[in-house]
Formats: C-alpha cells, sequence, structure tokens
C-alpha cells in the first residue's frame, strides 16, 4: 500500500479576479521507506505539494490521499491531528522553541500526543543518540552551531517515529560538512526505521543523496526518477 | 503541558514580567482605591451615625420638616413614655434621647461682665445607666481633662473652643438660648471637662451637657429633640433598619397631626442615600475603568506578544497543535499571568490598605472650615471584597486581552507555514 497517492491533483490560488496554476494534474505515488526529493527551481511548486502532502493546504482539484486520509476532506482538526500523529517537518531556518532546552524541543511533539512522562523520556534520548547531541540536552538553541540546530529540529521530526518525514531546503543555511553530517544521519534513520523522507530542494548536495528525484517546473512534473 | 508553559513562562520574562507586573499594578491601585473609598465612606457614615443621625432617629413630624435650623419648640414631649415603650418593645437596639440646640456661651469674668462669647452648638445627653450614649460618643475617650458631667449644672467644651474663649474647667459659663415655648433661655453652667472628638466641626464650637441640665436649661421638662436608635454591634443595616422604621411608622404615625412621631433610618437623612449611591457608583466606575484598561494595555501586550512569538505559533500549527488547542493554551498562560499579577497586586494593595486602615490619614488642615461631620483622619477599610476587588478583574483582564490578540492565530493560514517559518 502507498504511504501517499496523488492523483490529477492541481492546485490554484485566486489572483485578484483570475487565477494562478501552481500545481497542475499531478500524479505521484509514495512507498514507506522512500528517500525522495521533489527538485525545482524558486516558483516551481515545490513548497506548495510539501505543503499538501504535509496537510498544511488542500488541493483544488483530484485527490492527494496520505496514510488513508484524503486530504482535500480533512477538517482542520484532523489535518492537524494527522501531522501530529504521523509526520515529522523539518525547516530550513531550525525553527526551535528559543525558551526551551534541547531536550525539551525534542520532547515538544510528544507533548502534543499525551505520551506519559517514562516513555516520553525514553523516546527523546533515543533521539538524541540517533544524531549524537546526548552531550547538549541542557542547551537553549542559542548555544548551538547552525548544524547542531539542524540536527535537533531532525531529532524533533523523527522522536515520535513518524511514518512521514517532510523536509524544505534542510541544509539551505549549512556549509558543506555540516549539510552531509545531516544527511547521512537522516539516510541513516530512513535505512534505521523505515521513514519516509520527501524533501523539497534545489541544493546539489541533497539531490546526491536522493533514491528518487521528481522534477518540477511551473507546476507540472517534468521527470520522476524513480 | 502545564509544565511546558509554566516553563515558557518563567524562562521569557518579556512573556511574563511585563504583563504581571502590569496586572499587579492594576490590582494593587484598585485594592487600596477601594478600600480607601469604603474607609472615607464608613467614616462619614460612622461620624453622621454617632455626632447626628443614629442608625435611625425618631422625632416628630414638624421636627423633620425643619431638622436643619434644630427647631425644639417642635421637639418631642412624653419621651419617658415612649422612650419605654421602643426600650421593651425593641429591646435589640440601644435607644438613647438627645436634645440639639444652638444659642451663644457667653464665659464671665470676677465681676460678671463678658470676658469672651462665641456661637455655640450643643448635644444634651444622656449620662444615665440606661443609655449608651456617652460610649457611642466616645466621650470619655475624647475627654483631654476634667470629668464627665455629673451634675444638671456641668458642661463639656471641646478643646478649640474653650481655648477660643480662654475657658478652663471649674470656670463658669452662661448659655444663652431660647426655651422650648420660644422665650429668651439663660442658664448658668461650669465647665466640668474639655474633650477632642477629632471631628472639626464639633471641635470648633460644641458644649455637651447632662441632657436633664439642658432641659432645664431649654424648658424642656420629659422633652427631646430625637431618639436615636442603634444596633447593638453598631454597624448600619439598611434593611433591618428600613423594617424597623416602616413597623414603627405603621404604629405611631398620623399624617393628620404633626406632632406624632415618625421614625426616619440613617439613608434617609442628610442626602445619605444618595451619598452612598454615589460611592457605590464610583466604586464600580473604578473597577470597570480598571478592567477596559487593562484589557487594552493587556490586548496590546498580547499583540506584541503574538508578533515575537509568530514563529513559534506557526511552528505548533505545523507540528499538528490544533487552533483552538493552542488558542487555549494561550488562554491558559494568560490565567497564571492573571493569577500571579492579581495575588501579587492584592497581596501588596492589602498590606498598604491595613496599614492605612491602622494609621490613617490625617485632614486635619483640608477642614478648617468644614461643618461635615466626618472624623479629621481618614482610614482605609478592609472588608471582604477588598480581597476580591483588584483580584478577579486582574484575572479577567488578562485573559480578555489574551482572547482579543490571540484571535490572530485563527487567521493564521497553515498553507503558508513553510513560507513563514523560513523567514
Amino acid at each position: 500500500m502507498n504511504l501517499v497517492t496523488i492523483k490529477n491533483m492541481t492546485k490554484r490560488y485566486p489572483i485578484g479576479n483570475s487565477e494562478f496554476t501552481a500545481l497542475s494534474n499531478i500524479n505521484l505515488e509514495f512507498e514507506k521507506g522512500e528517500f525522495c526529493g521533489i527538485i525545482g527551481p524558486s516558483g516551481s511548486g515545490k513548497t506548495t505539494l510539501l505543503n499538501i502532502i504535509g496537510s498544511l493546504d488542500t488541493p483544488s482539484a483530484g485527490s492527494t490521499v496520505v496514510l488513508g486520509k484524503d486530504i482535500g476532506n480533512l477538517s482542520e482538526k484532523e489535518a492537524a491531528k494527522l501531522r501530529s500523529r504521523h509526520m515529522g517537518f523539518i525547516f530550513q531556518t531550525y525553527n526551535l522553541l528559543p525558551v526551551c532546552t534541547v531536550y525539551e524541543n525534542v520532547e515538544f511533539p510528544l507533548l502534543l500526543i499525551n505520551m506519559t512522562p517514562n516513555e516520553r523520556k525514553k523516546k527523546v534520548i533515543s533521539a538524541l543518540e540517533w544524531v549524537h547531541l546526548t552531550d547538549k540536552i541542557n542547551s537553549r538553541p542559542n548555544q548551538l552551531s547552525g548544524g547542531q540546530a539542524q540536527r535537533v529540529s531532525i531529532a524533533r521530526a523523527m522522536v515520535k517515529q513518524p511514518e512521514l518525514v517532510l523536509a524544505d531546503e534542510p541544509t539551505a543555511n549549512l556549509d558543506a560538512e555540516n549539510s552531509r553530517n545531516i544527511l547521512d544521519a537522516m539516510v541513516n534513520l530512513n535505512k534505521e526505521l523505515q521513514t519516509t523522507f520527501i524533501f523539497a530542494t534545489h541544493d546539489e548536495k541533497v539531490i546526491t543523496y536522493l533514491k528518487r528525484k521528481i522534477f518540477l517546473v511551473d507546476g507540472k512534473v517534468t521527470s520522476d526518477g524513480k | 503541558m502545564i509544565k511546558f508553559l509554566i516553563k515558557g513562562l518563567s524562562r521569557d520574562r518579556s512573556r511574563s514580567l511585563f504583563p504581571i507586573l502590569m496586572v499587579s499594578t492594576g490590582a494593587f491601585l484598585t485594592v487600596v482605591l477601594y478600600g480607601w473609598i469604603k474607609g472615607a465612606m464608613n467614616d462619614i457614615i460612622d461620624s453622621s451615625a454617632r455626632f447626628d443621625t443614629g442608625h435611625i432617629k425618631v422625632m416628630t413630624q414638624a421636627y423633620k420638616e425643619l431638622s436643619d435650623q434644630v427647631p425644639n419648640d417642635l421637639a418631642i414631649l412624653g419621651v419617658s413614655n415612649l422612650l419605654g415603650e421602643l426600650r421593651s418593645e425593641e429591646n435589640n437596639i440601644l435607644w438613647t434621647p438627645r436634645i440639639r440646640f444652638g444659642g451663644l456661651l457667653d464665659i464671665p469674668d470676677s465681676l460678671g461682665e463678658t470676658r469672651s462669647q462665641g456661637p455655640v452648638m450643643g448635644l444634651g445627653v444622656d449620662f444615665s445607666s440606661e443609655s449608651n450614649d456617652k460610649n457611642i460618643l466616645n466621650i470619655e475617650k475624647a475627654l483631654v481633662t476634667g470629668h464627665l458631667p455629673q451634675k444638671k449644672n456641668e458642661l463639656l467644651i471641646s478643646e478649640d473652643f474653650s481655648n477660643k474663649l480662654g475657658v478652663k474647667i471649674g470656670e463658669s459659663a452662661t448659655l444663652v438660648s431660647s426655651t422650648m415655648n420660644g422665650s429668651m433661655a439663660m442658664y448658668n453652667f461650669k465647665i466640668c471637662g474639655i474633650v477632642r472628638f477629632g471631628v472639626t466641626a464639633m471641635d470648633r464650637g460644641a458644649v455637651i451637657g447632662d441632657i436633664n441640665g439642658i432641659r432645664d436649661a431649654l424648658d424642656m421638662p420629659d422633652g427631646a429633640s430625637e431618639i436615636l436608635g442603634y444596633s447593638k454591634d453598631m454597624l448600619y443595616n439598611e434593611a433591618e433598619m428600613t423594617k424597623l422604621a416602616q413597623k414603627f411608622n405603621k404604629k405611631y404615625f398620623k399624617k393628620t397631626d404633626e406632632f406624632s412621631p415618625v421614625m426616619l433610618t440613617l439613608s434617609e437623612q442628610n442626602g445619605l442615600k444618595e451619598y452612598i449611591v454615589i460611592i457605590d457608583f464610583f466604586g464600580t466606575i473604578l473597577v470597570m475603568i480598571f478592567v477596559v484598561a487593562m484589557s487594552i494595555v493587556l490586548w496590546n501586550a498580547g499583540l506584541m506578544n503574538a508578533l515575537r512569538r509568530y514563529g513559534e505559533i506557526g511552528l505548533r500549527l505545523a507540528m499538528g497543535e490544533s487552533k483552538g488547542i493552542l488558542y487555549g493554551r494561550m488562554i491558559l498562560e494568560s490565567v497564571f499571568i492573571g493569577l500571579a499579577g492579581s495575588l501579587l497586586g492584592t497581596f501588596f494593595g492589602l498590606i498598604l490598605s491595613y496599614y492605612l486602615q491602622y494609621h490613617g490619614f490625617d485632614i486635619t488642615s483640608m477642614m478648617q472650615k468644614s461643618t461635615m461631620v466626618m472624623s479629621n483622619i481618614i482610614r482605609a477599610r478592609v472588608s471582604l471584597t477588598s480581597y476580591y476587588i483588584g483580584f478577579l478583574p486582574g484575572l479577567f483582564a488578562s485573559v480578555i486581552g489574551t482572547m482579543f490578540a490571540g484571535i490572530g492565530i485563527y487567521k493564521r493560514k497553515t498553507s503558508q507555514l513553510f513560507k513563514e517559518l523560513e523567514i
């Protein structure tokens, strides 16, 4: 069974009296354990596609089924539930909570799903071990380097062991060495936990790591290198 | 999650310290001002009750109409009978007769010629054991020197007045006034004590004599200007006194007889009812201003906070915290802030209020020309209401401010979060 199935999906945005088509007639399928990327220049529709897969937005036409749920038919509450239980997000700018320690930042997604404190502790420690940051448990985000902060955000995305992780330009703010470290960590997690990773990127460093490359130009899939 | 919220508040001072200071300042001011207003109001009511209106007062209908002029020609006669009936029928009330009078006090020299004289207002007080009037008027405490009147012709004089007239204890003083029948009254008294009431209107020119002596002086056998009633705990209860007045008036009041007795409650005299309503109104206005002003300030603080926490809120929405739950948690944060601010403000407000209750604020210099029967020291009064008058508005203002500011959460589009979080 596919994790994500997109059929004839189109996304249009109203601009004044006319409409702008951000995505046109997209047909894609993603299976469990994929490590793939949506590649394209700025304005090609990568983030819009990621938004729809991540239930942050809804398609204008066609269907997008994620983990058996049709994104177009979900209420705001149901979409939030889907994200909190089954998805992890990695952002370009890390977006760690500045008043929380590394431990608390990683723990936060587990608070949203009401996990017990003991279970939370185990999961947070495991997640920090995956990204080799157990020595920074009590540090605040402003005490971390860019690479460390992004590894914390990976741990935060992975801590509940979601089926799907969506990453939008995760290495855009990192140098080559840190980017490699981050990508190595994600590849390992993909292998170890069979988590599906979908990237939106135009960064060559990321592209070389991808097992599947989907090229998007002007809202249309031009190539799907399975 | 509550732990998470509290940690966020304790670590992020701009999220907690500023709003807590705002709320606590508002709560503090409300508690102190409310206690101050209540204290001043109660001082005026208490002084009026003790010196003038009683909790309840009996006089003739005709006297009531002209009571400002102290018309003793319209006073009650047959006081002992009426007083006896009142004391037996309403034995939970302290009843006491009084004569209020005005006139001229003349101090003679050794030859009997006028040495000094001045206008005087006076009270004829029942010093007998049946009456508790000397305690109601706190005369023993007010006594600066000398003793209470033990004979009919002994007179107490207020300290400022005695200084003005240059009269000392043991010296004679002649009261020049008019009798109940309208003829001239001249009666020789002996000054037996000097008193200070702490009420400018009284201290400036008052004398107090035994009611029997005043009756002799003003030719009022078995008469009294008024009969005053006080509840035994000395606390005025409007409902109880109104009921009592209705019962009395039903029995004694005759519309056609202007000398029939009529009973009035404290609030029905000297415009005190309006005064109480006005004070309550100002109290309510004070609280309303606090709630509205604080809500606007905290709303603004909440908006600033929401701007500062734009990224955090976006992240939480992206990670799957629903808008409703996020909004609820922000309100919960504001409850913590409101509780902390209100508790602090109320605590410090109560400390200052208690201080002002015991030490008060001396306004003697402002009362030099006052004719109001009120204490020269205004004190705050801490009541049960003081404990929540600042606390509840502080809490509400904090929550209402956040509720307004938090509406912005519902305007966030999740479809923009990736873009917004990349900034």
